[in-house]
């Protein structure tokens, strides 16, 4: 069989081909919009035009079949229109509102999950892990999978003070906006890394390496024509595996994750935020990490039941000062929430007005 | 200059960094340029038509992408070597 | 095919959030890559290690992103692993999808890779998961001659992102959908052919609320916003207080300005004070809305902790129209690549040039002026550069101010 002619630079198609009728009619001309239940919300149009969204929830892994089982329920229901959202939900795009019933009803029958719009917990943002990619020290799509079946009810019906969400780094490159997340989990290194010297000098370009080391700990080995590691002042961070793949990190008993609270990405009512260390160090245990679940469940519940209704995690924290948070979860504060890198002399507290 | 003439003299400047620096697109448009005197947006051109058949391409590595020449069995099985 | 056992996997696909083993499952009952996938999550699970090889120079011809090298360490045993590459697609602005579209980009998958996805990647990308270096020129000719092109990866301009704007959402202050699409068509080359230091990110939010995270994860943030009052329509006030807002509390006192009064009856807003946060606006979508000039706020810089630190974006233009075709802010990016290409060494994101050689020297090269805008607050030391000029302009502005004897600041 012949092959099609390739063409390049043609960039994406254009978007509004896809777009259901109603969109297209009232694009940019929206009036306002209701969440209706944690799953289902109305946007209406200046025209009086009504467009109804259904949001189910996908492990952002998705096979072509799911993919194909998404589409008969999007022709059966909605003209064969839907949509994906950032967080990697899924919603299905309804004109007609003697559909929404039972295109709710024909997605409960075939398993699909709805929720995550509103005050509660969405799709979780992560990464690859050992899935797909080379530098992960956990599972992120593992962690995700444990730690939402235990919080589901949060998705699908209970509600929270406002919007809380979670993602999951399956190393500290981050991939994937983990750093201004309300509770993110960050896998982590501990241990400093061990330089192959034979693979090194094939494989290494020396500059490269010394240069990619954050904290300068990496100095020439010059009798082994490789690299050594100072170990006061290596933070594991795995630059160095990254720029040469011989110097590795990877350690199974000593891998684990870390946990980090209060960030955020609108500028609702304050500023963005990154998220910061509260646990420091969880073993990994696939394949359901009880205690990372654990811990997690305990902060939403603890900032269900103390935060301000619209308060974000990361505002009621503000609000009641850090100290009151460990005293009110109970978690242990640790060397690694004293930041001693780059950002010490912004977090140091400079006055002696605390809590006790 | 010709353009295969010039393809010649980016292909040279390729090889005599193979090993030692990764060339950004770039470097060599800035290298070649100055060094044979000819419009950058020139050497641009020419250097896009040599990546366009596989006679150089992009490469990756050091967190950052750089321009390369293939190796040799590959350059052999295109034709683009003898 | 081979069956494998897995004890480990098996127990995420207990309990009511969809399984990702599950769908590689599926993928893998017809498909010997994405089987052995499997067995291959299985061991890692196992081990509690990884395999994958960082390595391996991959694409298609002509282009150097798009297509991002995978190996398996262990490609003996796995050996529908051992090449597994990742292909990004360009997903359409907004994500809008028919089935028909997405029913085409299976079969070509089925076809030639491995059955699995991920919709989407965190770039925005559509992500097929796992194929094989000889499988690639085929997928994209299958692809790209039904519409389809490459996204990028490497040292290139990455996919545009944007939120859902104008196709679902009130509040957007610009088309976001057609500004990612406009940039993506102008900037194909930027896209596909690697010519930066490192990767450039462009995300478009329509507002405060930021739903694609631009300020945290892209190089050039873009933020809509508005110039003119918050429209206010006092019955629907009423209704909301009726169905039980407790507007003082809710919505007056937790405005950032204080800028809101409320006495029972009418809502005010001192519109000069306002920041614009979305705060009220997104509570109470029926009784208020912004209006007047329309446009986006500029910030730069943000990244992940690699290396020496996260880094959200900073403002740098506070206000600028964005109405097609985007003249003025596809210039501004030429200038940005300009400056980063002059000053950035390799793997260095721009956000980090801007530290090292110093936020004025970058605002002088694009012709940005300093704004009070742009900063949180001012220096606080008094250790700072004076160019001549400079002192010959404060200098200047004296002489005049002796001739008019009038000071000015
Ligand atoms: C008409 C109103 C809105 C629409 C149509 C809208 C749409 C969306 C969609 C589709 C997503 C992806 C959600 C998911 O995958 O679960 C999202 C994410 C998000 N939205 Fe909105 N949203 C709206 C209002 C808001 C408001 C009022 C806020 C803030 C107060 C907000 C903040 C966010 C944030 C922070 C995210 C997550 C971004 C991320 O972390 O990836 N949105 N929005
Ligand atoms: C000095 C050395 C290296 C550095 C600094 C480095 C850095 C990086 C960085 C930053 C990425 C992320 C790429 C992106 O999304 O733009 C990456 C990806 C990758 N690197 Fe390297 N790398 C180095 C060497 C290597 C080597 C030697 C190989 C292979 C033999 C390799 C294979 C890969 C592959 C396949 C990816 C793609 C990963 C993916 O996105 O799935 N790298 N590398
Ligand atoms: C040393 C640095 C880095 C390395 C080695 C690296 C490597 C990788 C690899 C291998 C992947 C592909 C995973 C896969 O699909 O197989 C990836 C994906 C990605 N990387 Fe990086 N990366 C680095 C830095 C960054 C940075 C700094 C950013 C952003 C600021 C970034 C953003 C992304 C994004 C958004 C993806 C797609 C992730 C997804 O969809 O799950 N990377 N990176
Ligand atoms: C392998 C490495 C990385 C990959 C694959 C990766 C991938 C991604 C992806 C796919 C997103 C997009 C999220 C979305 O569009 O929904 C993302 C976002 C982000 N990344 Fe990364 N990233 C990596 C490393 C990093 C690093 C090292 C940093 C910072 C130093 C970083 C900072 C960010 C930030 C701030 C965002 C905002 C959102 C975003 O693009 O998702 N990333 N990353
Ligand atoms: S966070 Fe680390 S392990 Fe996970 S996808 Fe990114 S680079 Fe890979
Ligand atoms: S792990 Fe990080 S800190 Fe440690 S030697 Fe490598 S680059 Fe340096
Ligand atoms: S960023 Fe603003 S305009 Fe865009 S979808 Fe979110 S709320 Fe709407
Ligand atoms: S948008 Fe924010 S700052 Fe402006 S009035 Fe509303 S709550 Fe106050």
């Amino acid at each position: 069989m012949a092959l099609p002619q390739r063409r390049t630079d043609i960039g994406p198609p254009h978007y509004r081909q896809f777009m259901p009728p109603v969109i297209d009619k009232n694009y940019g001309k929206w009036k306002y919009h209701e969440v209706l239940t944690p799953g289902t919300m109305v946007h209406v149009a200046e025209s009086g035009d009504k467009l109804w969204t259904v949001r189910v929830a996908s492990p952002r892994i998705l096979s072509t079949a799911t993919i194909r089982e998404i589409c008969d329920v999007a022709e059966k229901f909605c003209g064969g229109h839907l949509r994906f959202t950032t967080r990697n939900n899924v919603e299905f795009l309804v004109s007609d509102e003697k559909n929404l019933e039972p295109i709710k009803k024909d997605l409960a029958a075939r398993g699909f999950k709805m929720g995550g719009i509103g005050y509660g917990i969405t799709n979780v943002v992560h990464t690859q892990g050992w899935v797909h990619c080379h530098s992960a020290a956990t599972d992120a799509s593992g962690i995700v999978k444990s730690m939402m079946d235990e919080l589901f009810e949060y998705f699908e019906s209970k509600r929270l003070p406002n919007k809380l969400r979670l993602a999951v780094a399956c190393c500290v490159n981050m991939c994937g906006a983990v750093h201004c997340s309300d509770i993110a989990i960050v896998a982590v290194h501990t241990k400093v890394p061990v330089v192959d010297d034979e693979k090194f000098k094939n494989m290494c370009e020396l500059p490269t390496v010394i240069g990619s080391c954050p904290t300068r700990a990496i100095s020439p080995d010059p009798a082994k024509k490789s690299v050594k590691i100072n170990p006061d002042k290596c933070m594991y961070c795995g630059n160095c595996f990254t720029v040469c793949p011989p110097i590795s990190i990877k350690n199974p008993e000593r891998d684990g994750v870390a946990i980090v609270v209060g960030g955020k990405i609108n500028s609702l009512r304050s500023n963005p935020k990154f998220s910061k260390l509260v646990i420091p160090y969880i073993s990994n245990e696939p394949p359901r990490w009880p205690k990372v679940v654990a811990a997690v469940k305990h902060i939403v519940e603890v900032y269900a039941s103390h935060a301000r209704k619209h308060e974000r995690l990361g505002e009621w924290i503000e609000r009641i000062g850090w100290e009151r948070f460990f005293a009110l979860t109970g978690i242990e504060f640790t060397f690694q929430s004293i930041d001693d890198f780059t950002f010490m002399r912004d977090t140091m507290r400079t006055a002696s007005t605390f809590k006790w | 200059m010709e353009t295969a003439e010039l393809q010649d003299k980016i292909f040279a400047f390729c090889e005599a960094a193979k090993g030692k620096k990764k060339l950004k697109e770039k470097d060599i448009i800035k290298g070649v340029s100055a060094e044979q005197n000819v419009p950058p947006d020139d050497v641009k051109k020419a250097m896009r038509a040599m990546i366009d058949v596989g006679r150089l391409m992009y490469s990756y590595g050091g967190g950052a992408s750089s321009v390369e020449i293939p190796s040799e069995e590959y350059l052999r099985e295109k034709g683009l070597i003898k | 095919m081979k069956k494998y056992n897995t004890p480990l996997i098996d127990q995420l696909e207990k309990g009511p959030w969809p399984s990702f083993v599950t769908e590689m499952k599926k993928a893998g009952k017809n498909n010997e890559m994405s089987n052995d996938a499997v067995g291959h999550l299985e061991k890692c699970y196992t081990t509690k290690m990884g395999y994958w090889k960082h390595g391996g120079i991959v694409g298609v011809l002509g282009y150097g992103g798009g297509i991002i090298g995978r190996y398996s360490e262990l490609g003996e045993e796995f050996p529908g692993v051992a090449h597994f590459h990742t292909v990004r697609l360009n997903q359409p602005s907004g994500f809008f999808y028919t089935s028909k579209a997405l029913r085409e980009i299976c079969d070509i998958w089925d076809k030639y890779g491995s059955g699995l996805t991920n919709m989407h990647g965190s770039t925005g990308d559509i992500v097929l998961l796992g194929t094989k270096t000889d499988a690639l020129e085929t997928i994209f000719a299958e692809y790209s001659s039904r519409g389809w092109d490459l996204g990028g990866s490497g040292s290139d301009l990455r996919t545009p992102s944007c939120c859902v704007g104008p196709g679902r959402c009130e509040w957007s202050n610009y088309d976001t959908l057609d500004l990612v699409y406009n940039l993506t068509q102008e900037f194909q080359d930027e896209l596909h052919r690697p010519m930066f230091s490192y990767k450039f990110k462009i995300k478009a939010a329509g507002c405060a609320c930021d739903c694609v995270a631009s300020i945290a994860r892209s190089d050039f943030s873009i933020i809509g916003t508005w110039k003119g009052d918050i429209l206010i329509d006092q019955k629907e006030v009423q209704n909301y207080a009726k169905k039980g807002m407790n507007i003082m509390s809710e919505i007056v006192s937790m405005c950032p300005t204080q800028c809101m009064s409320y006495d029972g009856k009418e809502l005010k807003i001192d519109n000069a004070e306002c920041s614009r946060c979305m705060h009220c606006i997104s509570k109470m979508t029926k009784a208020l809305k912004p209006s007047g000039e329309r446009g986006a706020t500029i910030c730069m810089g943000s990244k992940a902790p690699i290396v020496v630190g996260s880094l959200l974006s900073w403002v740098i233009i506070p206000f600028i129209k964005l109405e097609p075709p985007y003249t003025e802010l596809k210039e501004l990016l030429r200038k940005i690549w300009d400056w980063w290409d002059d000053n950035g060494k390799p793997r260095e994101r721009i956000g980090e040039v801007i530290e090292v050689k110093g936020m004025r020297s970058f605002l002088e090269a694009i012709g940005v002026p300093p704004l009070p805008q742009q900063i949180k607050e001012p220096r606080k030391d008094p250790f700072m550069f004076y160019t001549e000029g400079d002192i010959a302009a404060y200098k200047a502005k004296e002489a005049e101010e002796k001739k008019t004897g009038k000071y000015r600041f």
